[in-house]
C-alpha cells in the first residue's frame, strides 16, 4: 500500500478566507483566498483543483485560475447552490479549501513548443492557469497564441489579461471573438470559436493545443484541428465532472477505471479516446 | 488447536470486554452482524447474514468535522473520528475478501482516507469456513472460496460439535492466546465444500472492455427499477456522498452511502449528466464490478456472496449476465 503524507486528512479543508472578489462577467466571478494568517493555502501546479466550500453550504471542485506569493485565485460561474451562495459572499468570509488535487498541464512536455490556448466562456479558467505559467517561464516556449471565445463581449472573462496584458507579452498574440454582439460597439470578430479558429488557420508544425470550453465548442474545435492537421497526441483539454471526495474513493468521477479527480482532469484526446465515451 | 461450539459465548464474552464484538446475529427478523451482547441470537446459519458488515469501517453515515459559523466567521472546527477496538465474527470468505476490495480503495492510490484506516486498524477479522452453501453462493467462481480466507486475522473451521482454530496474523495469534482455556488438541477433520452456483469469469473483464458500445446494456438495464437495493447490500460497493446538516449556527460534514444507481449521482450543476438513463448506470455498476476495478486494482470487485441476486426485486442477476457475456463474446 502506497501512503502519502501530504495531508493529515485529506478529506478535511482548512479554513481560509476571501481577501478580494472581482466581477469578470454577470455571472462569473472571481475570488482570491489565502490562509487566516496570510498565507498561500497550498501550492498547485497548472490544471489542479481546489475543492472549496461554504461549510453550512456545500462543496466542490473549481479549478485553479491564477496563484501568486500569498494567495490562490478561483473563477467561479454561478450555476448551482453553492455557486449561489458564493456569488453573495463578501470580502472576509471564511471558507473551506482542500487541496491541489489531479494531474496538472504537461508544462515539461511542452517545453520548446508554440502553444495554442483555446478557450471558451468560463472554459478560460482552468486554461489561465498554463497560460500564466508560460508567461512566467517565457523562455521555456515559442510563440503564444490565445483564442477565445464568449457569448457577448461583456460576457468575457478575464477583460484586463485579454486586451491588455497579454498582448504586449513577447511573441504572444491574442485572438477574440464572441457569438454576437448586441451592443453594437463591438469591433472584434463576430462568430463561434470553431469557425474563428479555422480563419486562423494554425499549422500544427511544432504546436501543442490545449482547449477547454462546452461540451459542443470542444466537439467542432476537434474538427477543424483535426482538419488543420493536429494529432490527437498534441491536443490537450481538461474535463469537469460531478466530484466529492477529490482522492478518487467516491466513485461517481469515473470514466471507465480513470477517476478523473485523481488521474484526471487534463487528458490528451489521443488518451480520451481509449476511454470510454462518458463524460 | 479447537474449542467446543458451547465455550463459544464464553469466548465472545471476554472479548466482549475489550472490543465491540460483531457477530452475524438476528435482530428483531433481520439478519446482520450486530454487537455481542445486545438483543439478538447468533446466527450461524448456512445462509450469509443479510446486511454486509461494510457497516463497520464504512458507516453509513458518518460524520466527519463540526464547526460552528458567526457571521462571515467559521468557530469551533473539530475534527470527528472516533473508533474503538472491534471484532468481526464469524465472517464467510466473501465477507472477508470484501474488506480487502475496500482496503484497496481506501488505504491505496495516493491517498489515505484517515476514517475508515482508524477503523480498520482497530479491527480484528474472524473468519468461519461455510459448511453448507445458499444457492446464490458463486464465491469460488470470483477468486474466494468458501472454506475460508487466508487474509483474516483468524480462521475458524466448523467440525460439527467444535470450532478448530487457526491464527493468521500476529493479531490473530495474540487474541487465540487469550482462549487458550477453552482449547483443546485437535480432533476431526475439515471438509472442504464448493458452490452449486458457477459462473466462468475466464476473460470475461477482457472482453467486457470491448463491450461499451454493445446492445446487451439496452436490453438487460431495460428491467432495472433503479431501486439501489444492490449497491445497498453489496459488501464491496462503496460510493459515498458528502453533505452537510445544520442547526442554527452549528453544522456537521458527513459522509453517507450513496449509489450509481440514482441518477442525482453524477448529474452536475448546470444539469449536464455523464449517465442520463438506467442504461449507463447499469453499464456503469457491472463494468466496474467485473471490468473498471480489475484494471485498476487487479481484483473483482463482485465477491460472489450471492446478495444481490437474492435481492433484486427484477430478479437483473449478474451471474446470468456473466453467462450472457461470455456467448456474446463466442459468437463474435
Amino acid at each position: 500500500m502506497s501512503e502519502c503524507t501530504c495531508h493529515e486528512n485529506p478529506l478535511v479543508p482548512q479554513v481560509c478566507v476571501i481577501t478580494d472578489i472581482k466581477k469578470e462577467t454577470p455571472d462569473v466571478k472571481t475570488f482570491r483566498v489565502s490562509t487566516r494568517d496570510g498565507k498561500k493555502p497550498f501550492t498547485p501546479m497548472p490544471g489542479q483543483l481546489g475543492m472549496f466550500s461554504i461549510l453550512p453550504v456545500g462543496e466542490a471542485m473549481f479549478s485553479i485560475t491564477a496563484q501568486g506569493e500569498d494567495y490562490l485565485d478561483f473563477a467561479i460561474k454561478k450555476t448551482g447552490q453553492l455557486t449561489d451562495a458564493l456569488h453573495e459572499a463578501e470580502i472576509g468570509q471564511e471558507v473551506g479549501l482542500r487541496g491541489p488535487y489531479g494531474n496538472t498541464f504537461p508544462v515539461e512536455d511542452c517545453k520548446g513548443h508554440d502553444l495554442l490556448f483555446i478557450g471558451g466562456g468560463i472554459g478560460l479558467a482552468p486554461v489561465r492557469s498554463f497560460i500564466r505559467y508560460a508567461l512566467e517561464h517565457r523562455g521555456d516556449y515559442g510563440d503564444i497564441d490565445i483564442v477565445y471565445g464568449a457569448r457577448s463581449p461583456e460576457d468575457l472573462c478575464f477583460k484586463e489579461d485579454l486586451m491588455e496584458n497579454w498582448p504586449k507579452e513577447k511573441n504572444t498574440k491574442v485572438h477574440v471573438t464572441v457569438d454576437q454582439d448586441l451592443s453594437g460597439e463591438w469591433k472584434g470578430s463576430v462568430g463561434f470559436v470553431p469557425a474563428y479558429l479555422e480563419s486562423l488557420n494554425f499549422s500544427p508544425e511544432g504546436r501543442k493545443v490545449v482547449l477547454c470550453g462546452p461540451p459542443i465548442m470542444i466537439k467542432f474545435c476537434l474538427q477543424t484541428l483535426a482538419k488543420c492537421g493536429f494529432k490527437d497526441s498534441e491536443v490537450i483539454t481538461t474535463l469537469e465532472m460531478r466530484m466529492k471526495c477529490g482522492i478518487g474513493k467516491c466513485g461517481r468521477c469515473n470514466i471507465g477505471s480513470k477517476y478523473v479527480c485523481l488521474d484526471g482532469p487534463v487528458f490528451t484526446m489521443e488518451e480520451l479516446s481509449h476511454l470510454p465515451n462518458e463524460y | 488447536m479447537q474449542f467446543k461450539k458451547s465455550d463459544l459465548p464464553k469466548i465472545l464474552d471476554s472479548m466482549a470486554k475489550e472490543a465491540t464484538v460483531l457477530a452475524p446475529m438476528k435482530v428483531k427478523g433481520n439478519s446482520k452482524f450486530a454487537p455481542w451482547g445486545t438483543e439478538g441470537e447468533l446466527d450461524f446459519g448456512a445462509q450469509n447474514v443479510l446486511l454486509p458488515p461494510k457497516d463497520c469501517l464504512f458507516p453509513q453515515t458518518e460524520k466527519m468535522y463540526r464547526f460552528e459559523t458567526d457571521g462571515l466567521k467559521v468557530n469551533d472546527f473539530e475534527v470527528i473520528n472516533e473508533s474503538r477496538p472491534t471484532v468481526l465474527f464469524g465472517l464467510k470468505g466473501c465477507d472477508m475478501q470484501s474488506i480487502l476490495c475496500m482496503d484497496d480503495v481506501f488505504l491505496t492510490k495516493g491517498y489515505v482516507d484517515d476514517f475508515y484506516k482508524k477503523k480498520r486498524d482497530d479491527l480484528l477479522t474472524v473468519c468461519i469456513n461455510c459448511t453448507t452453501v445458499a444457492k446464490e453462493c458463486f464465491c469460488d467462481s470470483m477468486g474466494g472460496s468458501p472454506n475460508g480466507h487466508a487474509a483474516a486475522d483468524i480462521q475458524l473451521y466448523d467440525l460439527g460439535e467444535s470450532y478448530q482454530v487457526k491464527a493468521q496474523t500476529e493479531k490473530g495469534q495474540k487474541a487465540v492466546d487469550s482462549w487458550q482455556q477453552y482449547c483443546n488438541k485437535d480432533e476431526g477433520e475439515i471438509k472442504e465444500i464448493a458452490c452449486e452456483l458457477k459462473v466462468d469469469m475466464d476473460g470475461v473483464p477482457e472482453k467486457l472492455a470491448g463491450m461499451f458500445e454493445h446492445p446487451i446494456w439496452e436490453e438487460i438495464s431495460r428491467k432495472c427499477v433503479g431501486c439501489g437495493i444492490c449497491t445497498f447490500l453489496c459488501p464491496t460497493c462503496y460510493c459515498f456522498d458528502i453533505d452537510t446538516t445544520k442547526d442554527g449556527a452549528e453544522g456537521t460534514k458527513f459522509r453517507c452511502w450513496d449509489s450509481c444507481m440514482f441518477s442525482e449521482y453524477t448529474r452536475m450543476a448546470g444539469g449536464h449528466n455523464p449517465r442520463p438513463s438506467k442504461k449507463e448506470r447499469v453499464r456503469n455498476r457491472f463494468l466496474h464490478k467485473l471490468e473498471y476495478f480489475k484494471e485498476r486494482y487487479d481484483k473483482n470487485l463482485c465477491v460472489g456472496c450471492g446478495r444481490c441476486v437474492a435481492k433484486c426485486p427484477v430478479n437483473l442477476d449478474i451471474t446470468s449476465f456473466i453467462d450472457q457475456v461470455k456467448e456474446v463474446a463466442s459468437h463474435e
